[in-house]
């Protein structure tokens, strides 16, 4: 019997190789995934993100402890998927068109993922008219926009009201952030919130999608 | 005083006549080469093509005549690579995406991908990978990760000292001519000679190498600050030693005609926080900057500039006690970056060399009447007792209206009694 406790402290201490290794026990010793994801996972990427907060962990930690999460995540996926288990939602997540900034971007997805959310990343530099394919490919319940420059904010208004044009805007909620964002910006552009950081992200996320 | 004057007193703490000003002397203190032509048409300069001087951020040059419509205070010297690898040589046209007509570098060979976007190559060379990508409507270039598979066991701090090696003969020789030119017309020289950039993230994806080793990768370098900390000391401790070797051999050359060298970029703020926490800072960084600035205290009279966005009040004091001299940007807007508060507790130990405006919103966004008002706030708080160089928050970025662009200069000028240039 594998010990699962080793997997949450492999997160916690970012370390992907002993992640991956206790998962694989763990599949091989036939626990259930969903286990795995809410019983160690989850609360491990919740203390990351307090350690974060309290600024105990900063970016190389966080980093680190995401990609030991999804060293592990990656060898549940497919588990999940054929058990049907369901997340606790579908996310799309991208840096707006004309910003190349993405270190926040990435960490707020991998503190979604670690928030058992599945989220499908289309990177930096992402046009409208992705996220709107996306949306209709992907049937996502949350987009999330961030951006880095005050002369790419804009990019977040055209994006909402090119979801509004092509029809999509009201079966999503729209969530925008990143370093000059503000709750006032995200009321403006019609946006559904704003997050301060990665687990502030994480709590709309939930509040949202619980609502919705 | 002369301009030289102005800018020595003010980086030694003793009021100037007037606050100094720089506008392109670095990478990080420029303009876009969009408002620089803007600038040009503006004070009703001869029409012609900027030059891009920095092609990856797309900053323009600003050249003599556009200098002395300004006011400006200081002349830049560059190290002879762009950050592509080519030198700034061979001029030729070309047409930004926004179709403004620009010089560029021969060697700024680009092709154009399906959906637009602009690719550029390492050292012009075609045939390599592009190093950096300019979207199809953007306005500067950005990185392209070229990270090979890491193996643990066969990393090797060499290969990422690709870039940091001895300086050549021939670039010594073309820095000192660079120099005395800078120099000739009494401005101040800010001189940025390379090597002593620690893991600065914008030069860690190495865009001016065909083929980077080691890691390039920007999360996987973050990572590498906590998980390979031995490996970036190796690298950090090679590159300080080679750092002074040219150092020494460029001060040779080119003596005390510098008045500050630009030793760093490297970034460690963030919007509310910073990258890393202090502890981690005196450990990786502070003992190998204190190396470099004890050097150039011991062997030269150039002041030494640090550069570092984001929320870094919490550094100062560390900065101050690893040697460094001028802080640049100020990025007051972010987290307990307060003007005042900077002033009044770190004033008198390191020079403000920009934080002069704010380019997040107000600079970009505000009225004239706002750019004004926080320029004269900020000159009157920064520049007591000297201490002070006004530039904005980092580079004008494009589409930053010339209306805000002009009634800043003209602040200073207001500030400073001087009679506004026409
Ligand atoms: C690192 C950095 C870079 C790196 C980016 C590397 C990368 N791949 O991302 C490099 C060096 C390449 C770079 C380049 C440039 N940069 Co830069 N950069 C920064 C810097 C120092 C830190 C940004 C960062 O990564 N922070 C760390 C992360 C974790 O924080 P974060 O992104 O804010 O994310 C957190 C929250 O905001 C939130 N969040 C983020 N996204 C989202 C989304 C949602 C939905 C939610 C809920 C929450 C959320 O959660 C995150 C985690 O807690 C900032 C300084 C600053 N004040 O922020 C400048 C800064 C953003 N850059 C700036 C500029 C201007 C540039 C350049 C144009 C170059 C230049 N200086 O001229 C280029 C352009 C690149 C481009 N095309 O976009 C300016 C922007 C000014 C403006 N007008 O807006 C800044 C503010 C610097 C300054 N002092 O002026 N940059």
């Amino acid at each position: 019997m594998p010990e699962l406790r080793e997997l949450y402290d492999a997160i916690l201490n970012g370390d992907h190789k002993t992640s991956a290794a206790v998962t694989r026990e763990a599949i091989d010793a036939g626990i259930e995934p969903m286990e795995l994801v809410s019983g160690y996972m989850v609360p491990a990427m919740d203390e990351v993100g307090k350690r974060f907060e309290c600024e105990d962990y900063f970016i190389p930690e966080l980093l680190l402890s995401a990609r030991a999460m999804k060293a592990a995540l990656e060898l549940l996926r497919p588990l999940l998927a054929a058990s049907g288990a369901k997340s606790a939602g579908r996310v799309v997540i991208g840096t707006v068109k004309g910003d190349l900034h993405d270190i926040g971007k990435n960490i707020v997805g991998a503190m979604l993922e670690g928030g058992g959310f599945e989220v499908i990343d289309l990177g930096a530099d992402v046009a409208p008219q992705k996220f709107i394919a996306a949306i209709k490919e992907r049937n996502p319940q949350l987009i999330c926009l961030s951006a880095l420059l005050t002369v790419t904010m804009p990019s977040m208004k055209t994006t909402i009201e090119a979801f509004k044009e092509a029809g999509v805007r009201d079966g999503v909620k729209v969530i925008v952030g990143g370093a000059p964002v503000t709750a006032e910006f995200a009321r403006e552009i019609g946006a559904d919130g704003f997050g301060e950081n990665a687990t502030a992200a994480v709590a709309l996320a939930r509040q949202l999608l619980q609502a919705a | 005083m002369t301009s030289k004057e102005r800018v020595a007193a003010a980086l030694n703490h003793r009021p100037p006549d007037r606050v100094p000003i720089d506008f392109g002397s670095t990478t990080v203190t420029g303009i876009h080469v969009s408002c620089v032509a803007a600038l040009r048409e503006h004070y009703g300069l001869e029409r012609r093509p900027v030059y891009v001087h920095e092609p990856s951020q797309m900053l323009g040059r600003l050249d003599e005549d556009l200098k002395q419509a300004m006011g400006v205070d200081v002349n830049g010297v560059f190290r002879r690579k762009t950050m592509f690898g080519f030198s700034c040589e061979n001029w030729k046209l070309w047409r930004t995406p926004q179709g403004l007509e620009v010089l560029v570098p021969g060697a700024f060979e680009t092709t154009t991908g399906d959906n637009g976007d602009i690719y550029i190559y390492p050292e012009g060379d075609l045939h390599a990978p592009p190093s950096a990508r300019m979207p199809a409507e953007g306005y500067f270039f950005d990185a392209i990760m070229r990270q090979e598979p890491i193996v643990e066991e066969q990393l090797n701090p060499e290969d990422n000292l690709e870039e940091f090696q001895p300086i050549a003969d021939a670039d010594v020789a073309s820095l000192k001519a660079e120099v005395e030119a800078a120099a000739a017309g009494g401005r101040a020289v800010v001189a940025t000679f390379g090597g002593t950039a620690f893991g600065d993230i914008a030069l860690v994806p190495a865009p001016f190498l065909k083929h980077p080793k080691g890691i390039r990768d920007i999360a996987e370098w973050y990572m590498s600050l906590s998980s390979r900390r031995d490996y970036v000391h190796a690298i950090f401790a090679r590159q300080c030693e080679t750092g002074i070797a040219n150092l020494a051999k460029i001060h040779a050359a080119v003596g005390d005609l510098v008045d500050a060298l630009f030793i760093c970029g490297t970034d460690f703020g963030t919007q509310s926080g910073t990258f890393c926490s202090v502890n981690t800072f005196r450990d990786l960084w502070l003992p190998y900057y204190r190396h470099v600035n004890r050097w150039v205290h011991a062997n030269t009279s150039w002041k030494t500039f640090k550069h570092s966005c984001g929320s870094v009040d919490r550094f100062i004091p560390s900065f101050i006690e690893a040697g460094f001299d001028i802080l640049n940007p100020v990025q007051c807007s972010a987290a307990n970056m307060d003007a005042s508060h900077l002033k009044a507790d770190y004033g008198d130990r390191i020079v403000f060399w920009g934080g002069g405006v704010d380019t997040q919103k107000v600079l970009p966004f505000g009225t004239p009447g706002e750019v004004r008002r926080q320029v004269l706030e900020r000159c009157r708080i920064f520049s007591a007792g000297g201490g002070f160089v006004f530039n904005t928050i980092h580079n004008v970025q494009a589409r930053t209206p010339v209306e805000n662009i002009v009634a800043m200069i003209e602040a200073v000028h207001e500030f400073n009694g001087v009679a506004v240039h026409a």
